[in-house]
């Protein structure tokens, strides 16, 4: 199968299975990904998901291509729109939202994402966009990320600014809102969760043609190895021709 | 008070004062009233704070590249897919601008309490567990929860002097109406002291009737409408055009360096007053896009 789709699709499907009937998914800027695997979760396991796009507000928009913005016009017309403050306040509620998709310029061991700065904040080696809304992530049932850069630079042992809160690193009984915290982590190269006990990250699943050393080396923590790695089940026929039933222009294949 | 009807040239320096809190619209690279944006640029009108909605682009980049900002309430600042905002990373790795770190929660619920009159609110769970209100004392204090006693954060209410926003119609009362997506754009434009709105179009007011509640603003809140056909080029207006990709990928361009950023603001806004940029967008874009 090798070559016969992206790692861009295939990182799409990791999400796609993940995803449950019934979950109410929130995503943010550069929807492509999250899109695309919402939509393939609808299509095949998960008929009653339900996806809000960004700053947008659309819930579960169906374009014909994948939009690059979260706020394209091309979402609309969508089954129903919340005002972009009514997304907020449902994030804010927390028991609305199932799922927020979130990156960072850095992820580190607990899941903490950064989109502020590198370096520190006042004087930032690199400034990045800013949080948004990824505050929200600790209040939302769950959270995935997903990242295409996986490096040593990208994955840091503890994040320079924490603009989305992950796991917290003491007890458990700590953890505030009572809520999961992240729970997938996708990259080009592999598929990771969080240890139950230290709740730092784990290696779930490698990618096809991925070594489980290549994983660690472009980490910059210990990351959690269980003696069993998998590889990361490719692409089906199926999810391959659904998902590209909506992305003609091949967004994904870029 | 009646909304007057102005060009971008007039309404500009009426209504935003050198050093105002100026509030500007458009979310990520849609609807963002570039036509007054430019007019600031060319009128070199100094900004104390600049207040966007939870996602900026063009409109902010363009105006911390010009030197005309010198603090920043926005909780992203960035092209999506086409990179990051390269004059807003340069001003801050750079310490020229000023940032009031915050995010969208609590960006849009300020905005709710300087548009209902509260003098702060308690901030949305999740900003107690980021490094955010720690960096920000200016805009986030703790105060006591007075009826479970816990520690909160809260935030300051947000009022722009004037706020900026793009509209896709307006009638001759002055009444607008957004079109797609109203954003925090319209509750932006509730919370400022003044709203100078730029529109597509005039339309009837019977045409302006038939929007459903939710979309439309009042004219005795706007201080100035000005008719700006093709005006959030390159970004996005929905229902009328898509944004200009190329064009804003030619700034980005231009813009990695300050002397390009010169350059390119020297070009395609200093040489030209903003009637014939439109002008020349309309020359070069195929009509009716959405």
């Amino acid at each position: 199968m090798s070559g016969a789709y992206s790692t861009l699709e295939l990182m799409a499907v990791v999400l796609a299975r993940n995803l449950q009937d019934g979950e109410v998914v929130v995503m943010g800027a550069v929807p492509a990904l999250p899109l695309a695997a919402c939509r393939l979760a609808r299509a095949l396991h998960a008929p009653t998901l339900w996806y809000i796009v960004g700053g947008s507000g659309t819930v579960n928009p169906a374009p014909d291509s994948l939009p690059a913005s979260s706020c394209d016009p091309a979402l609309r017309p969508a089954p129903s729109t919340l005002p972009l403050p009514d997304v907020v306040l449902l994030e804010g509620r927390g028991d609305a939202l199932d799922v927020f998709c979130a990156g960072g310029l850095q992820i580190d061991a607990h899941g903490n994402c950064n989109l502020v700065s590198v370096g520190p904040w006042a004087h930032p080696k690199f400034r990045g966009p800013g949080s948004v809304g990824i505050p929200f992530l600790p209040v939302t049932k769950r959270s995935v990320i997903y990242t295409m850069s996986h490096t040593p630079r990208t994955f840091v042992e503890r994040v320079d600014f924490v603009s989305g809160p992950g796991h917290p690193s003491g007890p458990e009984q700590d953890r505030p809102y009572r809520r999961q915290g992240p729970s997938l982590v996708v990259t080009p190269l592999a598929a990771l969760d969080f240890d139950p006990h230290d709740r730092r990250m784990r290696l779930r699943t490698v990618h096809p043609g991925v070594a489980v050393n290549q994983v660690a080396d472009a980490t910059g923590f210990e990351l959690v190895l269980p003696s069993q790695v998998p590889e990361t089940p490719p692409p089906t026929e199926r999810e391959l021709s659904e998902l590209r039933r909506w992305d003609p222009h091949g967004v994904l294949r870029r | 008070m009646s909304c007057e009807f102005l060009s971008p040239s007039e309404a500009v320096p009426r209504w935003i004062a050198p050093g105002a809190t100026v509030g500007v619209g458009g979310m990520h690279m849609t609807a963002a009233p570039m036509s007054l944006v430019r007019e600031i640029v060319r009128q070199r009108i100094r900004i104390g704070r600049l207040v966007t909605s939870p996602s900026a682009s063009l409109q902010a980049d363009l105006l911390i590249g010009a030197g005309l900002v010198e603090e920043l309430i926005s909780p992203y600042v960035g092209f999506e897919h086409l990179g990051l905002a390269p004059a807003f990373r340069r001003a801050v790795e750079g310490g020229s601008l000023a940032v009031l770190e915050c995010d969208e929660g609590s960006l849009t619920h300020a905005l709710y309490a300087g548009a209902g009159g509260l003098p702060f609110i308690p901030c949305p769970p999740g900003i107690d567990l980021t490094d955010i209100p720690k960096v920000n004392p200016t805009l986030y204090r703790q105060v006591q929860d007075p009826f479970t006693l816990e520690a909160r954060w809260a935030v300051a209410a947000v009022r722009p002097d004037v706020t900026l926003v793009h509209c896709a119609e307006a009638d001759e009362s002055g009444n607008v109406a957004f079109g797609g997506f109203p954003f925090t754009d319209r509750l932006m434009a509730l919370a400022g002291r003044r709203v100078i709105v730029q529109v597509e179009r005039m339309v009837s007011q019977e045409r302006m009737a038939a929007h459903p509640p939710g979309t439309t603003l009042p004219g005795f809140l706007i201080s100035a409408i000005v008719v700006a056909p093709g005006g959030c080029h390159p970004t996005a207006a929905p229902g009328y055009y898509g944004r200009d990709e190329d064009a804003i990928q030619a700034y980005l361009e231009a813009a990695r360096t300050p002397e390009g950023f010169q350059e390119y603001v020297e070009r395609t806004i200093l040489r030209l007053d903003e009637p014939a940029y439109l002008e020349q967008v309309r020359g070069q874009q195929p009509a009716g896009v959405s």
